[in-house]
């Protein structure tokens, strides 16, 4: 069966010594340059597995911090896995390490996960419900959640505006229209609440910034 | 979505509290913008750091059995319709095959919704890409075998027409090949009657051809143990 033009077919004569194996230098090369996704990109399951080991409990106490459910938690976990086995090729070094895409990636998941449950769940949008706490009771409950001394300490650089909006963000999976109406302020607000606060964080917590740029 | 408007919503796309419409916006832009891509990776050391700085609870024993039984069913390889070609012409009846036969193999898998669509995107992708490129492998074996891959997007496609069977106590294993140094890409065997594809996602810059030996049952070997049976040079 033959291919047509269209798909650029590069066909060449099979040349058997354009590749040689190298069995015994190989062996003592093995493993150069690359890294644990990009082996999982070429579907090494070996490598998988240690990113596994790393990253699970990192990956599942953030799941469980946001959805709340171990038995959800372990569900998510399990999806953010198979994404990562499966997008492991779009992870690009320059842009960033392993490890914040990972987190990034499961954050992503997990929020996905808790917007479907609130969506089962018909949480009450409607200004009615959600005015009287506005967001200090998820605040409040997120904080008392963070163990590390560094972010929480960087979080109390914030404005007491700022902390609530990236609060609300990141640990309880909303977007910025939803925190608008949920603190009923506008959403410019928010929003400029949000980026301030980010860039706030930013220099407080990646280190050798300056550097970098 | 102009420069101006990604980067006031930076922070947010970060923090994941965008809407659908302005996620996708954003992630449009940011394939192109260098400058929003380092902003970015900045945004996503400091949400790293949020995700890393919460109360750390060892996951259930049960996770990484589940975790890694699911990526051997992945593993698998995906069954295509007999009789494909590969033309301009062919190509969108040939998408609509792949689609459906994703659908049948997959959709039995519980956790496999998500991944189904993703992998029809990326056969999808794959084939119409105006840069994709086909090879055909040839070798000390008689087959059709060929491998489609677009250097662009990184990502390919083993497509395996007709191969005879290894034996019982023999898989076929797949390398990607970078100077002399051969790189494992994933075992298979041939359905018999029956198409396989087997997709893989790679920076195909570093590889200067495919190769396809003969390996122990069940898993392969971590570098080849015989010469190849077929080859294709990228």
């Amino acid at each position: 069966m033959r291919t047509g033009a269209s798909l650029a077919v590069v066909e060449r004569p099979f040349r058997p010594r354009a590749v040689e194996w190298e069995m015994e230098r190989g062996a003592t090369q093995a493993d150069h340059e690359a890294t644990l996704l990009a082996q999982i990109a070429r579907r090494d399951a070996t490598a998988f597995e240690t990113l596994y080991d790393r990253y699970s409990r990192a990956v599942y106490s953030l799941a469980l911090r946001l959805l709340g459910n171990p038995q959800a938690a372990q569900e998510v976990a399990q999806e953010i896995f198979l994404h990562i086995w499966r997008g492991a090729g779009e992870f690009i070094p320059t842009r960033g390490s392993a490890r914040s895409w990972v987190l990034s990636l499961a954050h992503h998941r997990t929020v996905d996960a808790l917007r479907r449950q609130r969506v089962r769940a018909v949480e009450p949008l409607a200004e009615g419900d959600l005015g009287a706490g506005g967001g200090a009771d998820v605040v409040d409950q997120a904080l008392r959640g963070i163990e590390g001394a560094t972010v929480r300490s960087a979080l109390m650089t914030l404005s007491p505006e700022q902390r609530e909006a990236i609060v609300l963000a990141y640990y309880g999976g909303y977007t910025q229209q939803e925190i608008a109406n949920r603190l009923r302020i506008p959403l410019g607000t928010v929003k400029t609440r949000i980026r301030d606060g980010m860039q706030r964080l930013r220099v407080q917590l990646v280190h050798g910034e300056e550097e970098r740029r | 979505m102009t420069h101006e408007q990604a980067s006031e919503l930076l922070a947010a796309f970060a923090l994941h509290a965008l809407d659908r419409d302005e996620t996708r916006a954003v992630s449009a832009h940011m394939r192109s913008c260098a400058e929003c891509q380092l902003e970015l990776a900045l945004l996503q050391e400091v949400t790293g750091q949020l995700g890393s700085a919460v109360r750390q609870v060892s996951p259930p024993p049960g996770l990484r059995e589940a975790v890694l039984a699911g990526i051997q069913k992945r593993q698998n390889v995906i069954q295509l319709q007999r009789g494909w070609a590969v033309s301009l012409a062919a190509a969108a009846a040939l998408l609509l095959l792949v689609l459906a036969a994703l659908g049948v193999s997959l959709s039995r898998q519980l956790t496999a919704l998500s991944a189904r669509l993703t992998a029809q995107e990326q056969v999808l992708a794959l084939l119409a890409a105006p840069t994709a490129r086909s090879v055909s492998l040839t070798g000390s074996v008689t087959a059709a075998v060929r491998f489609v891959y677009d250097p662009d997007r990184g990502r390919g496609a083993l497509v395996v027409s007709d191969l005879r069977d290894p034996g019982r106590e023999f898989v076929y294993q797949l390398w990607l090949i970078a100077g002399t140094q051969p790189e494992s890409a994933g075992v298979f065997r041939p359905a018999p009657g029956q198409p396989i594809v087997l997709p893989l996602a790679a920076d195909f810059s570093r590889y200067q051809a495919v190769a396809i030996s003969v390996e122990r049952a069940p898993s392969g070997a971590p570098q080849p143990t015989t010469t190849p049976v077929l080859l294709g040079k990228l």
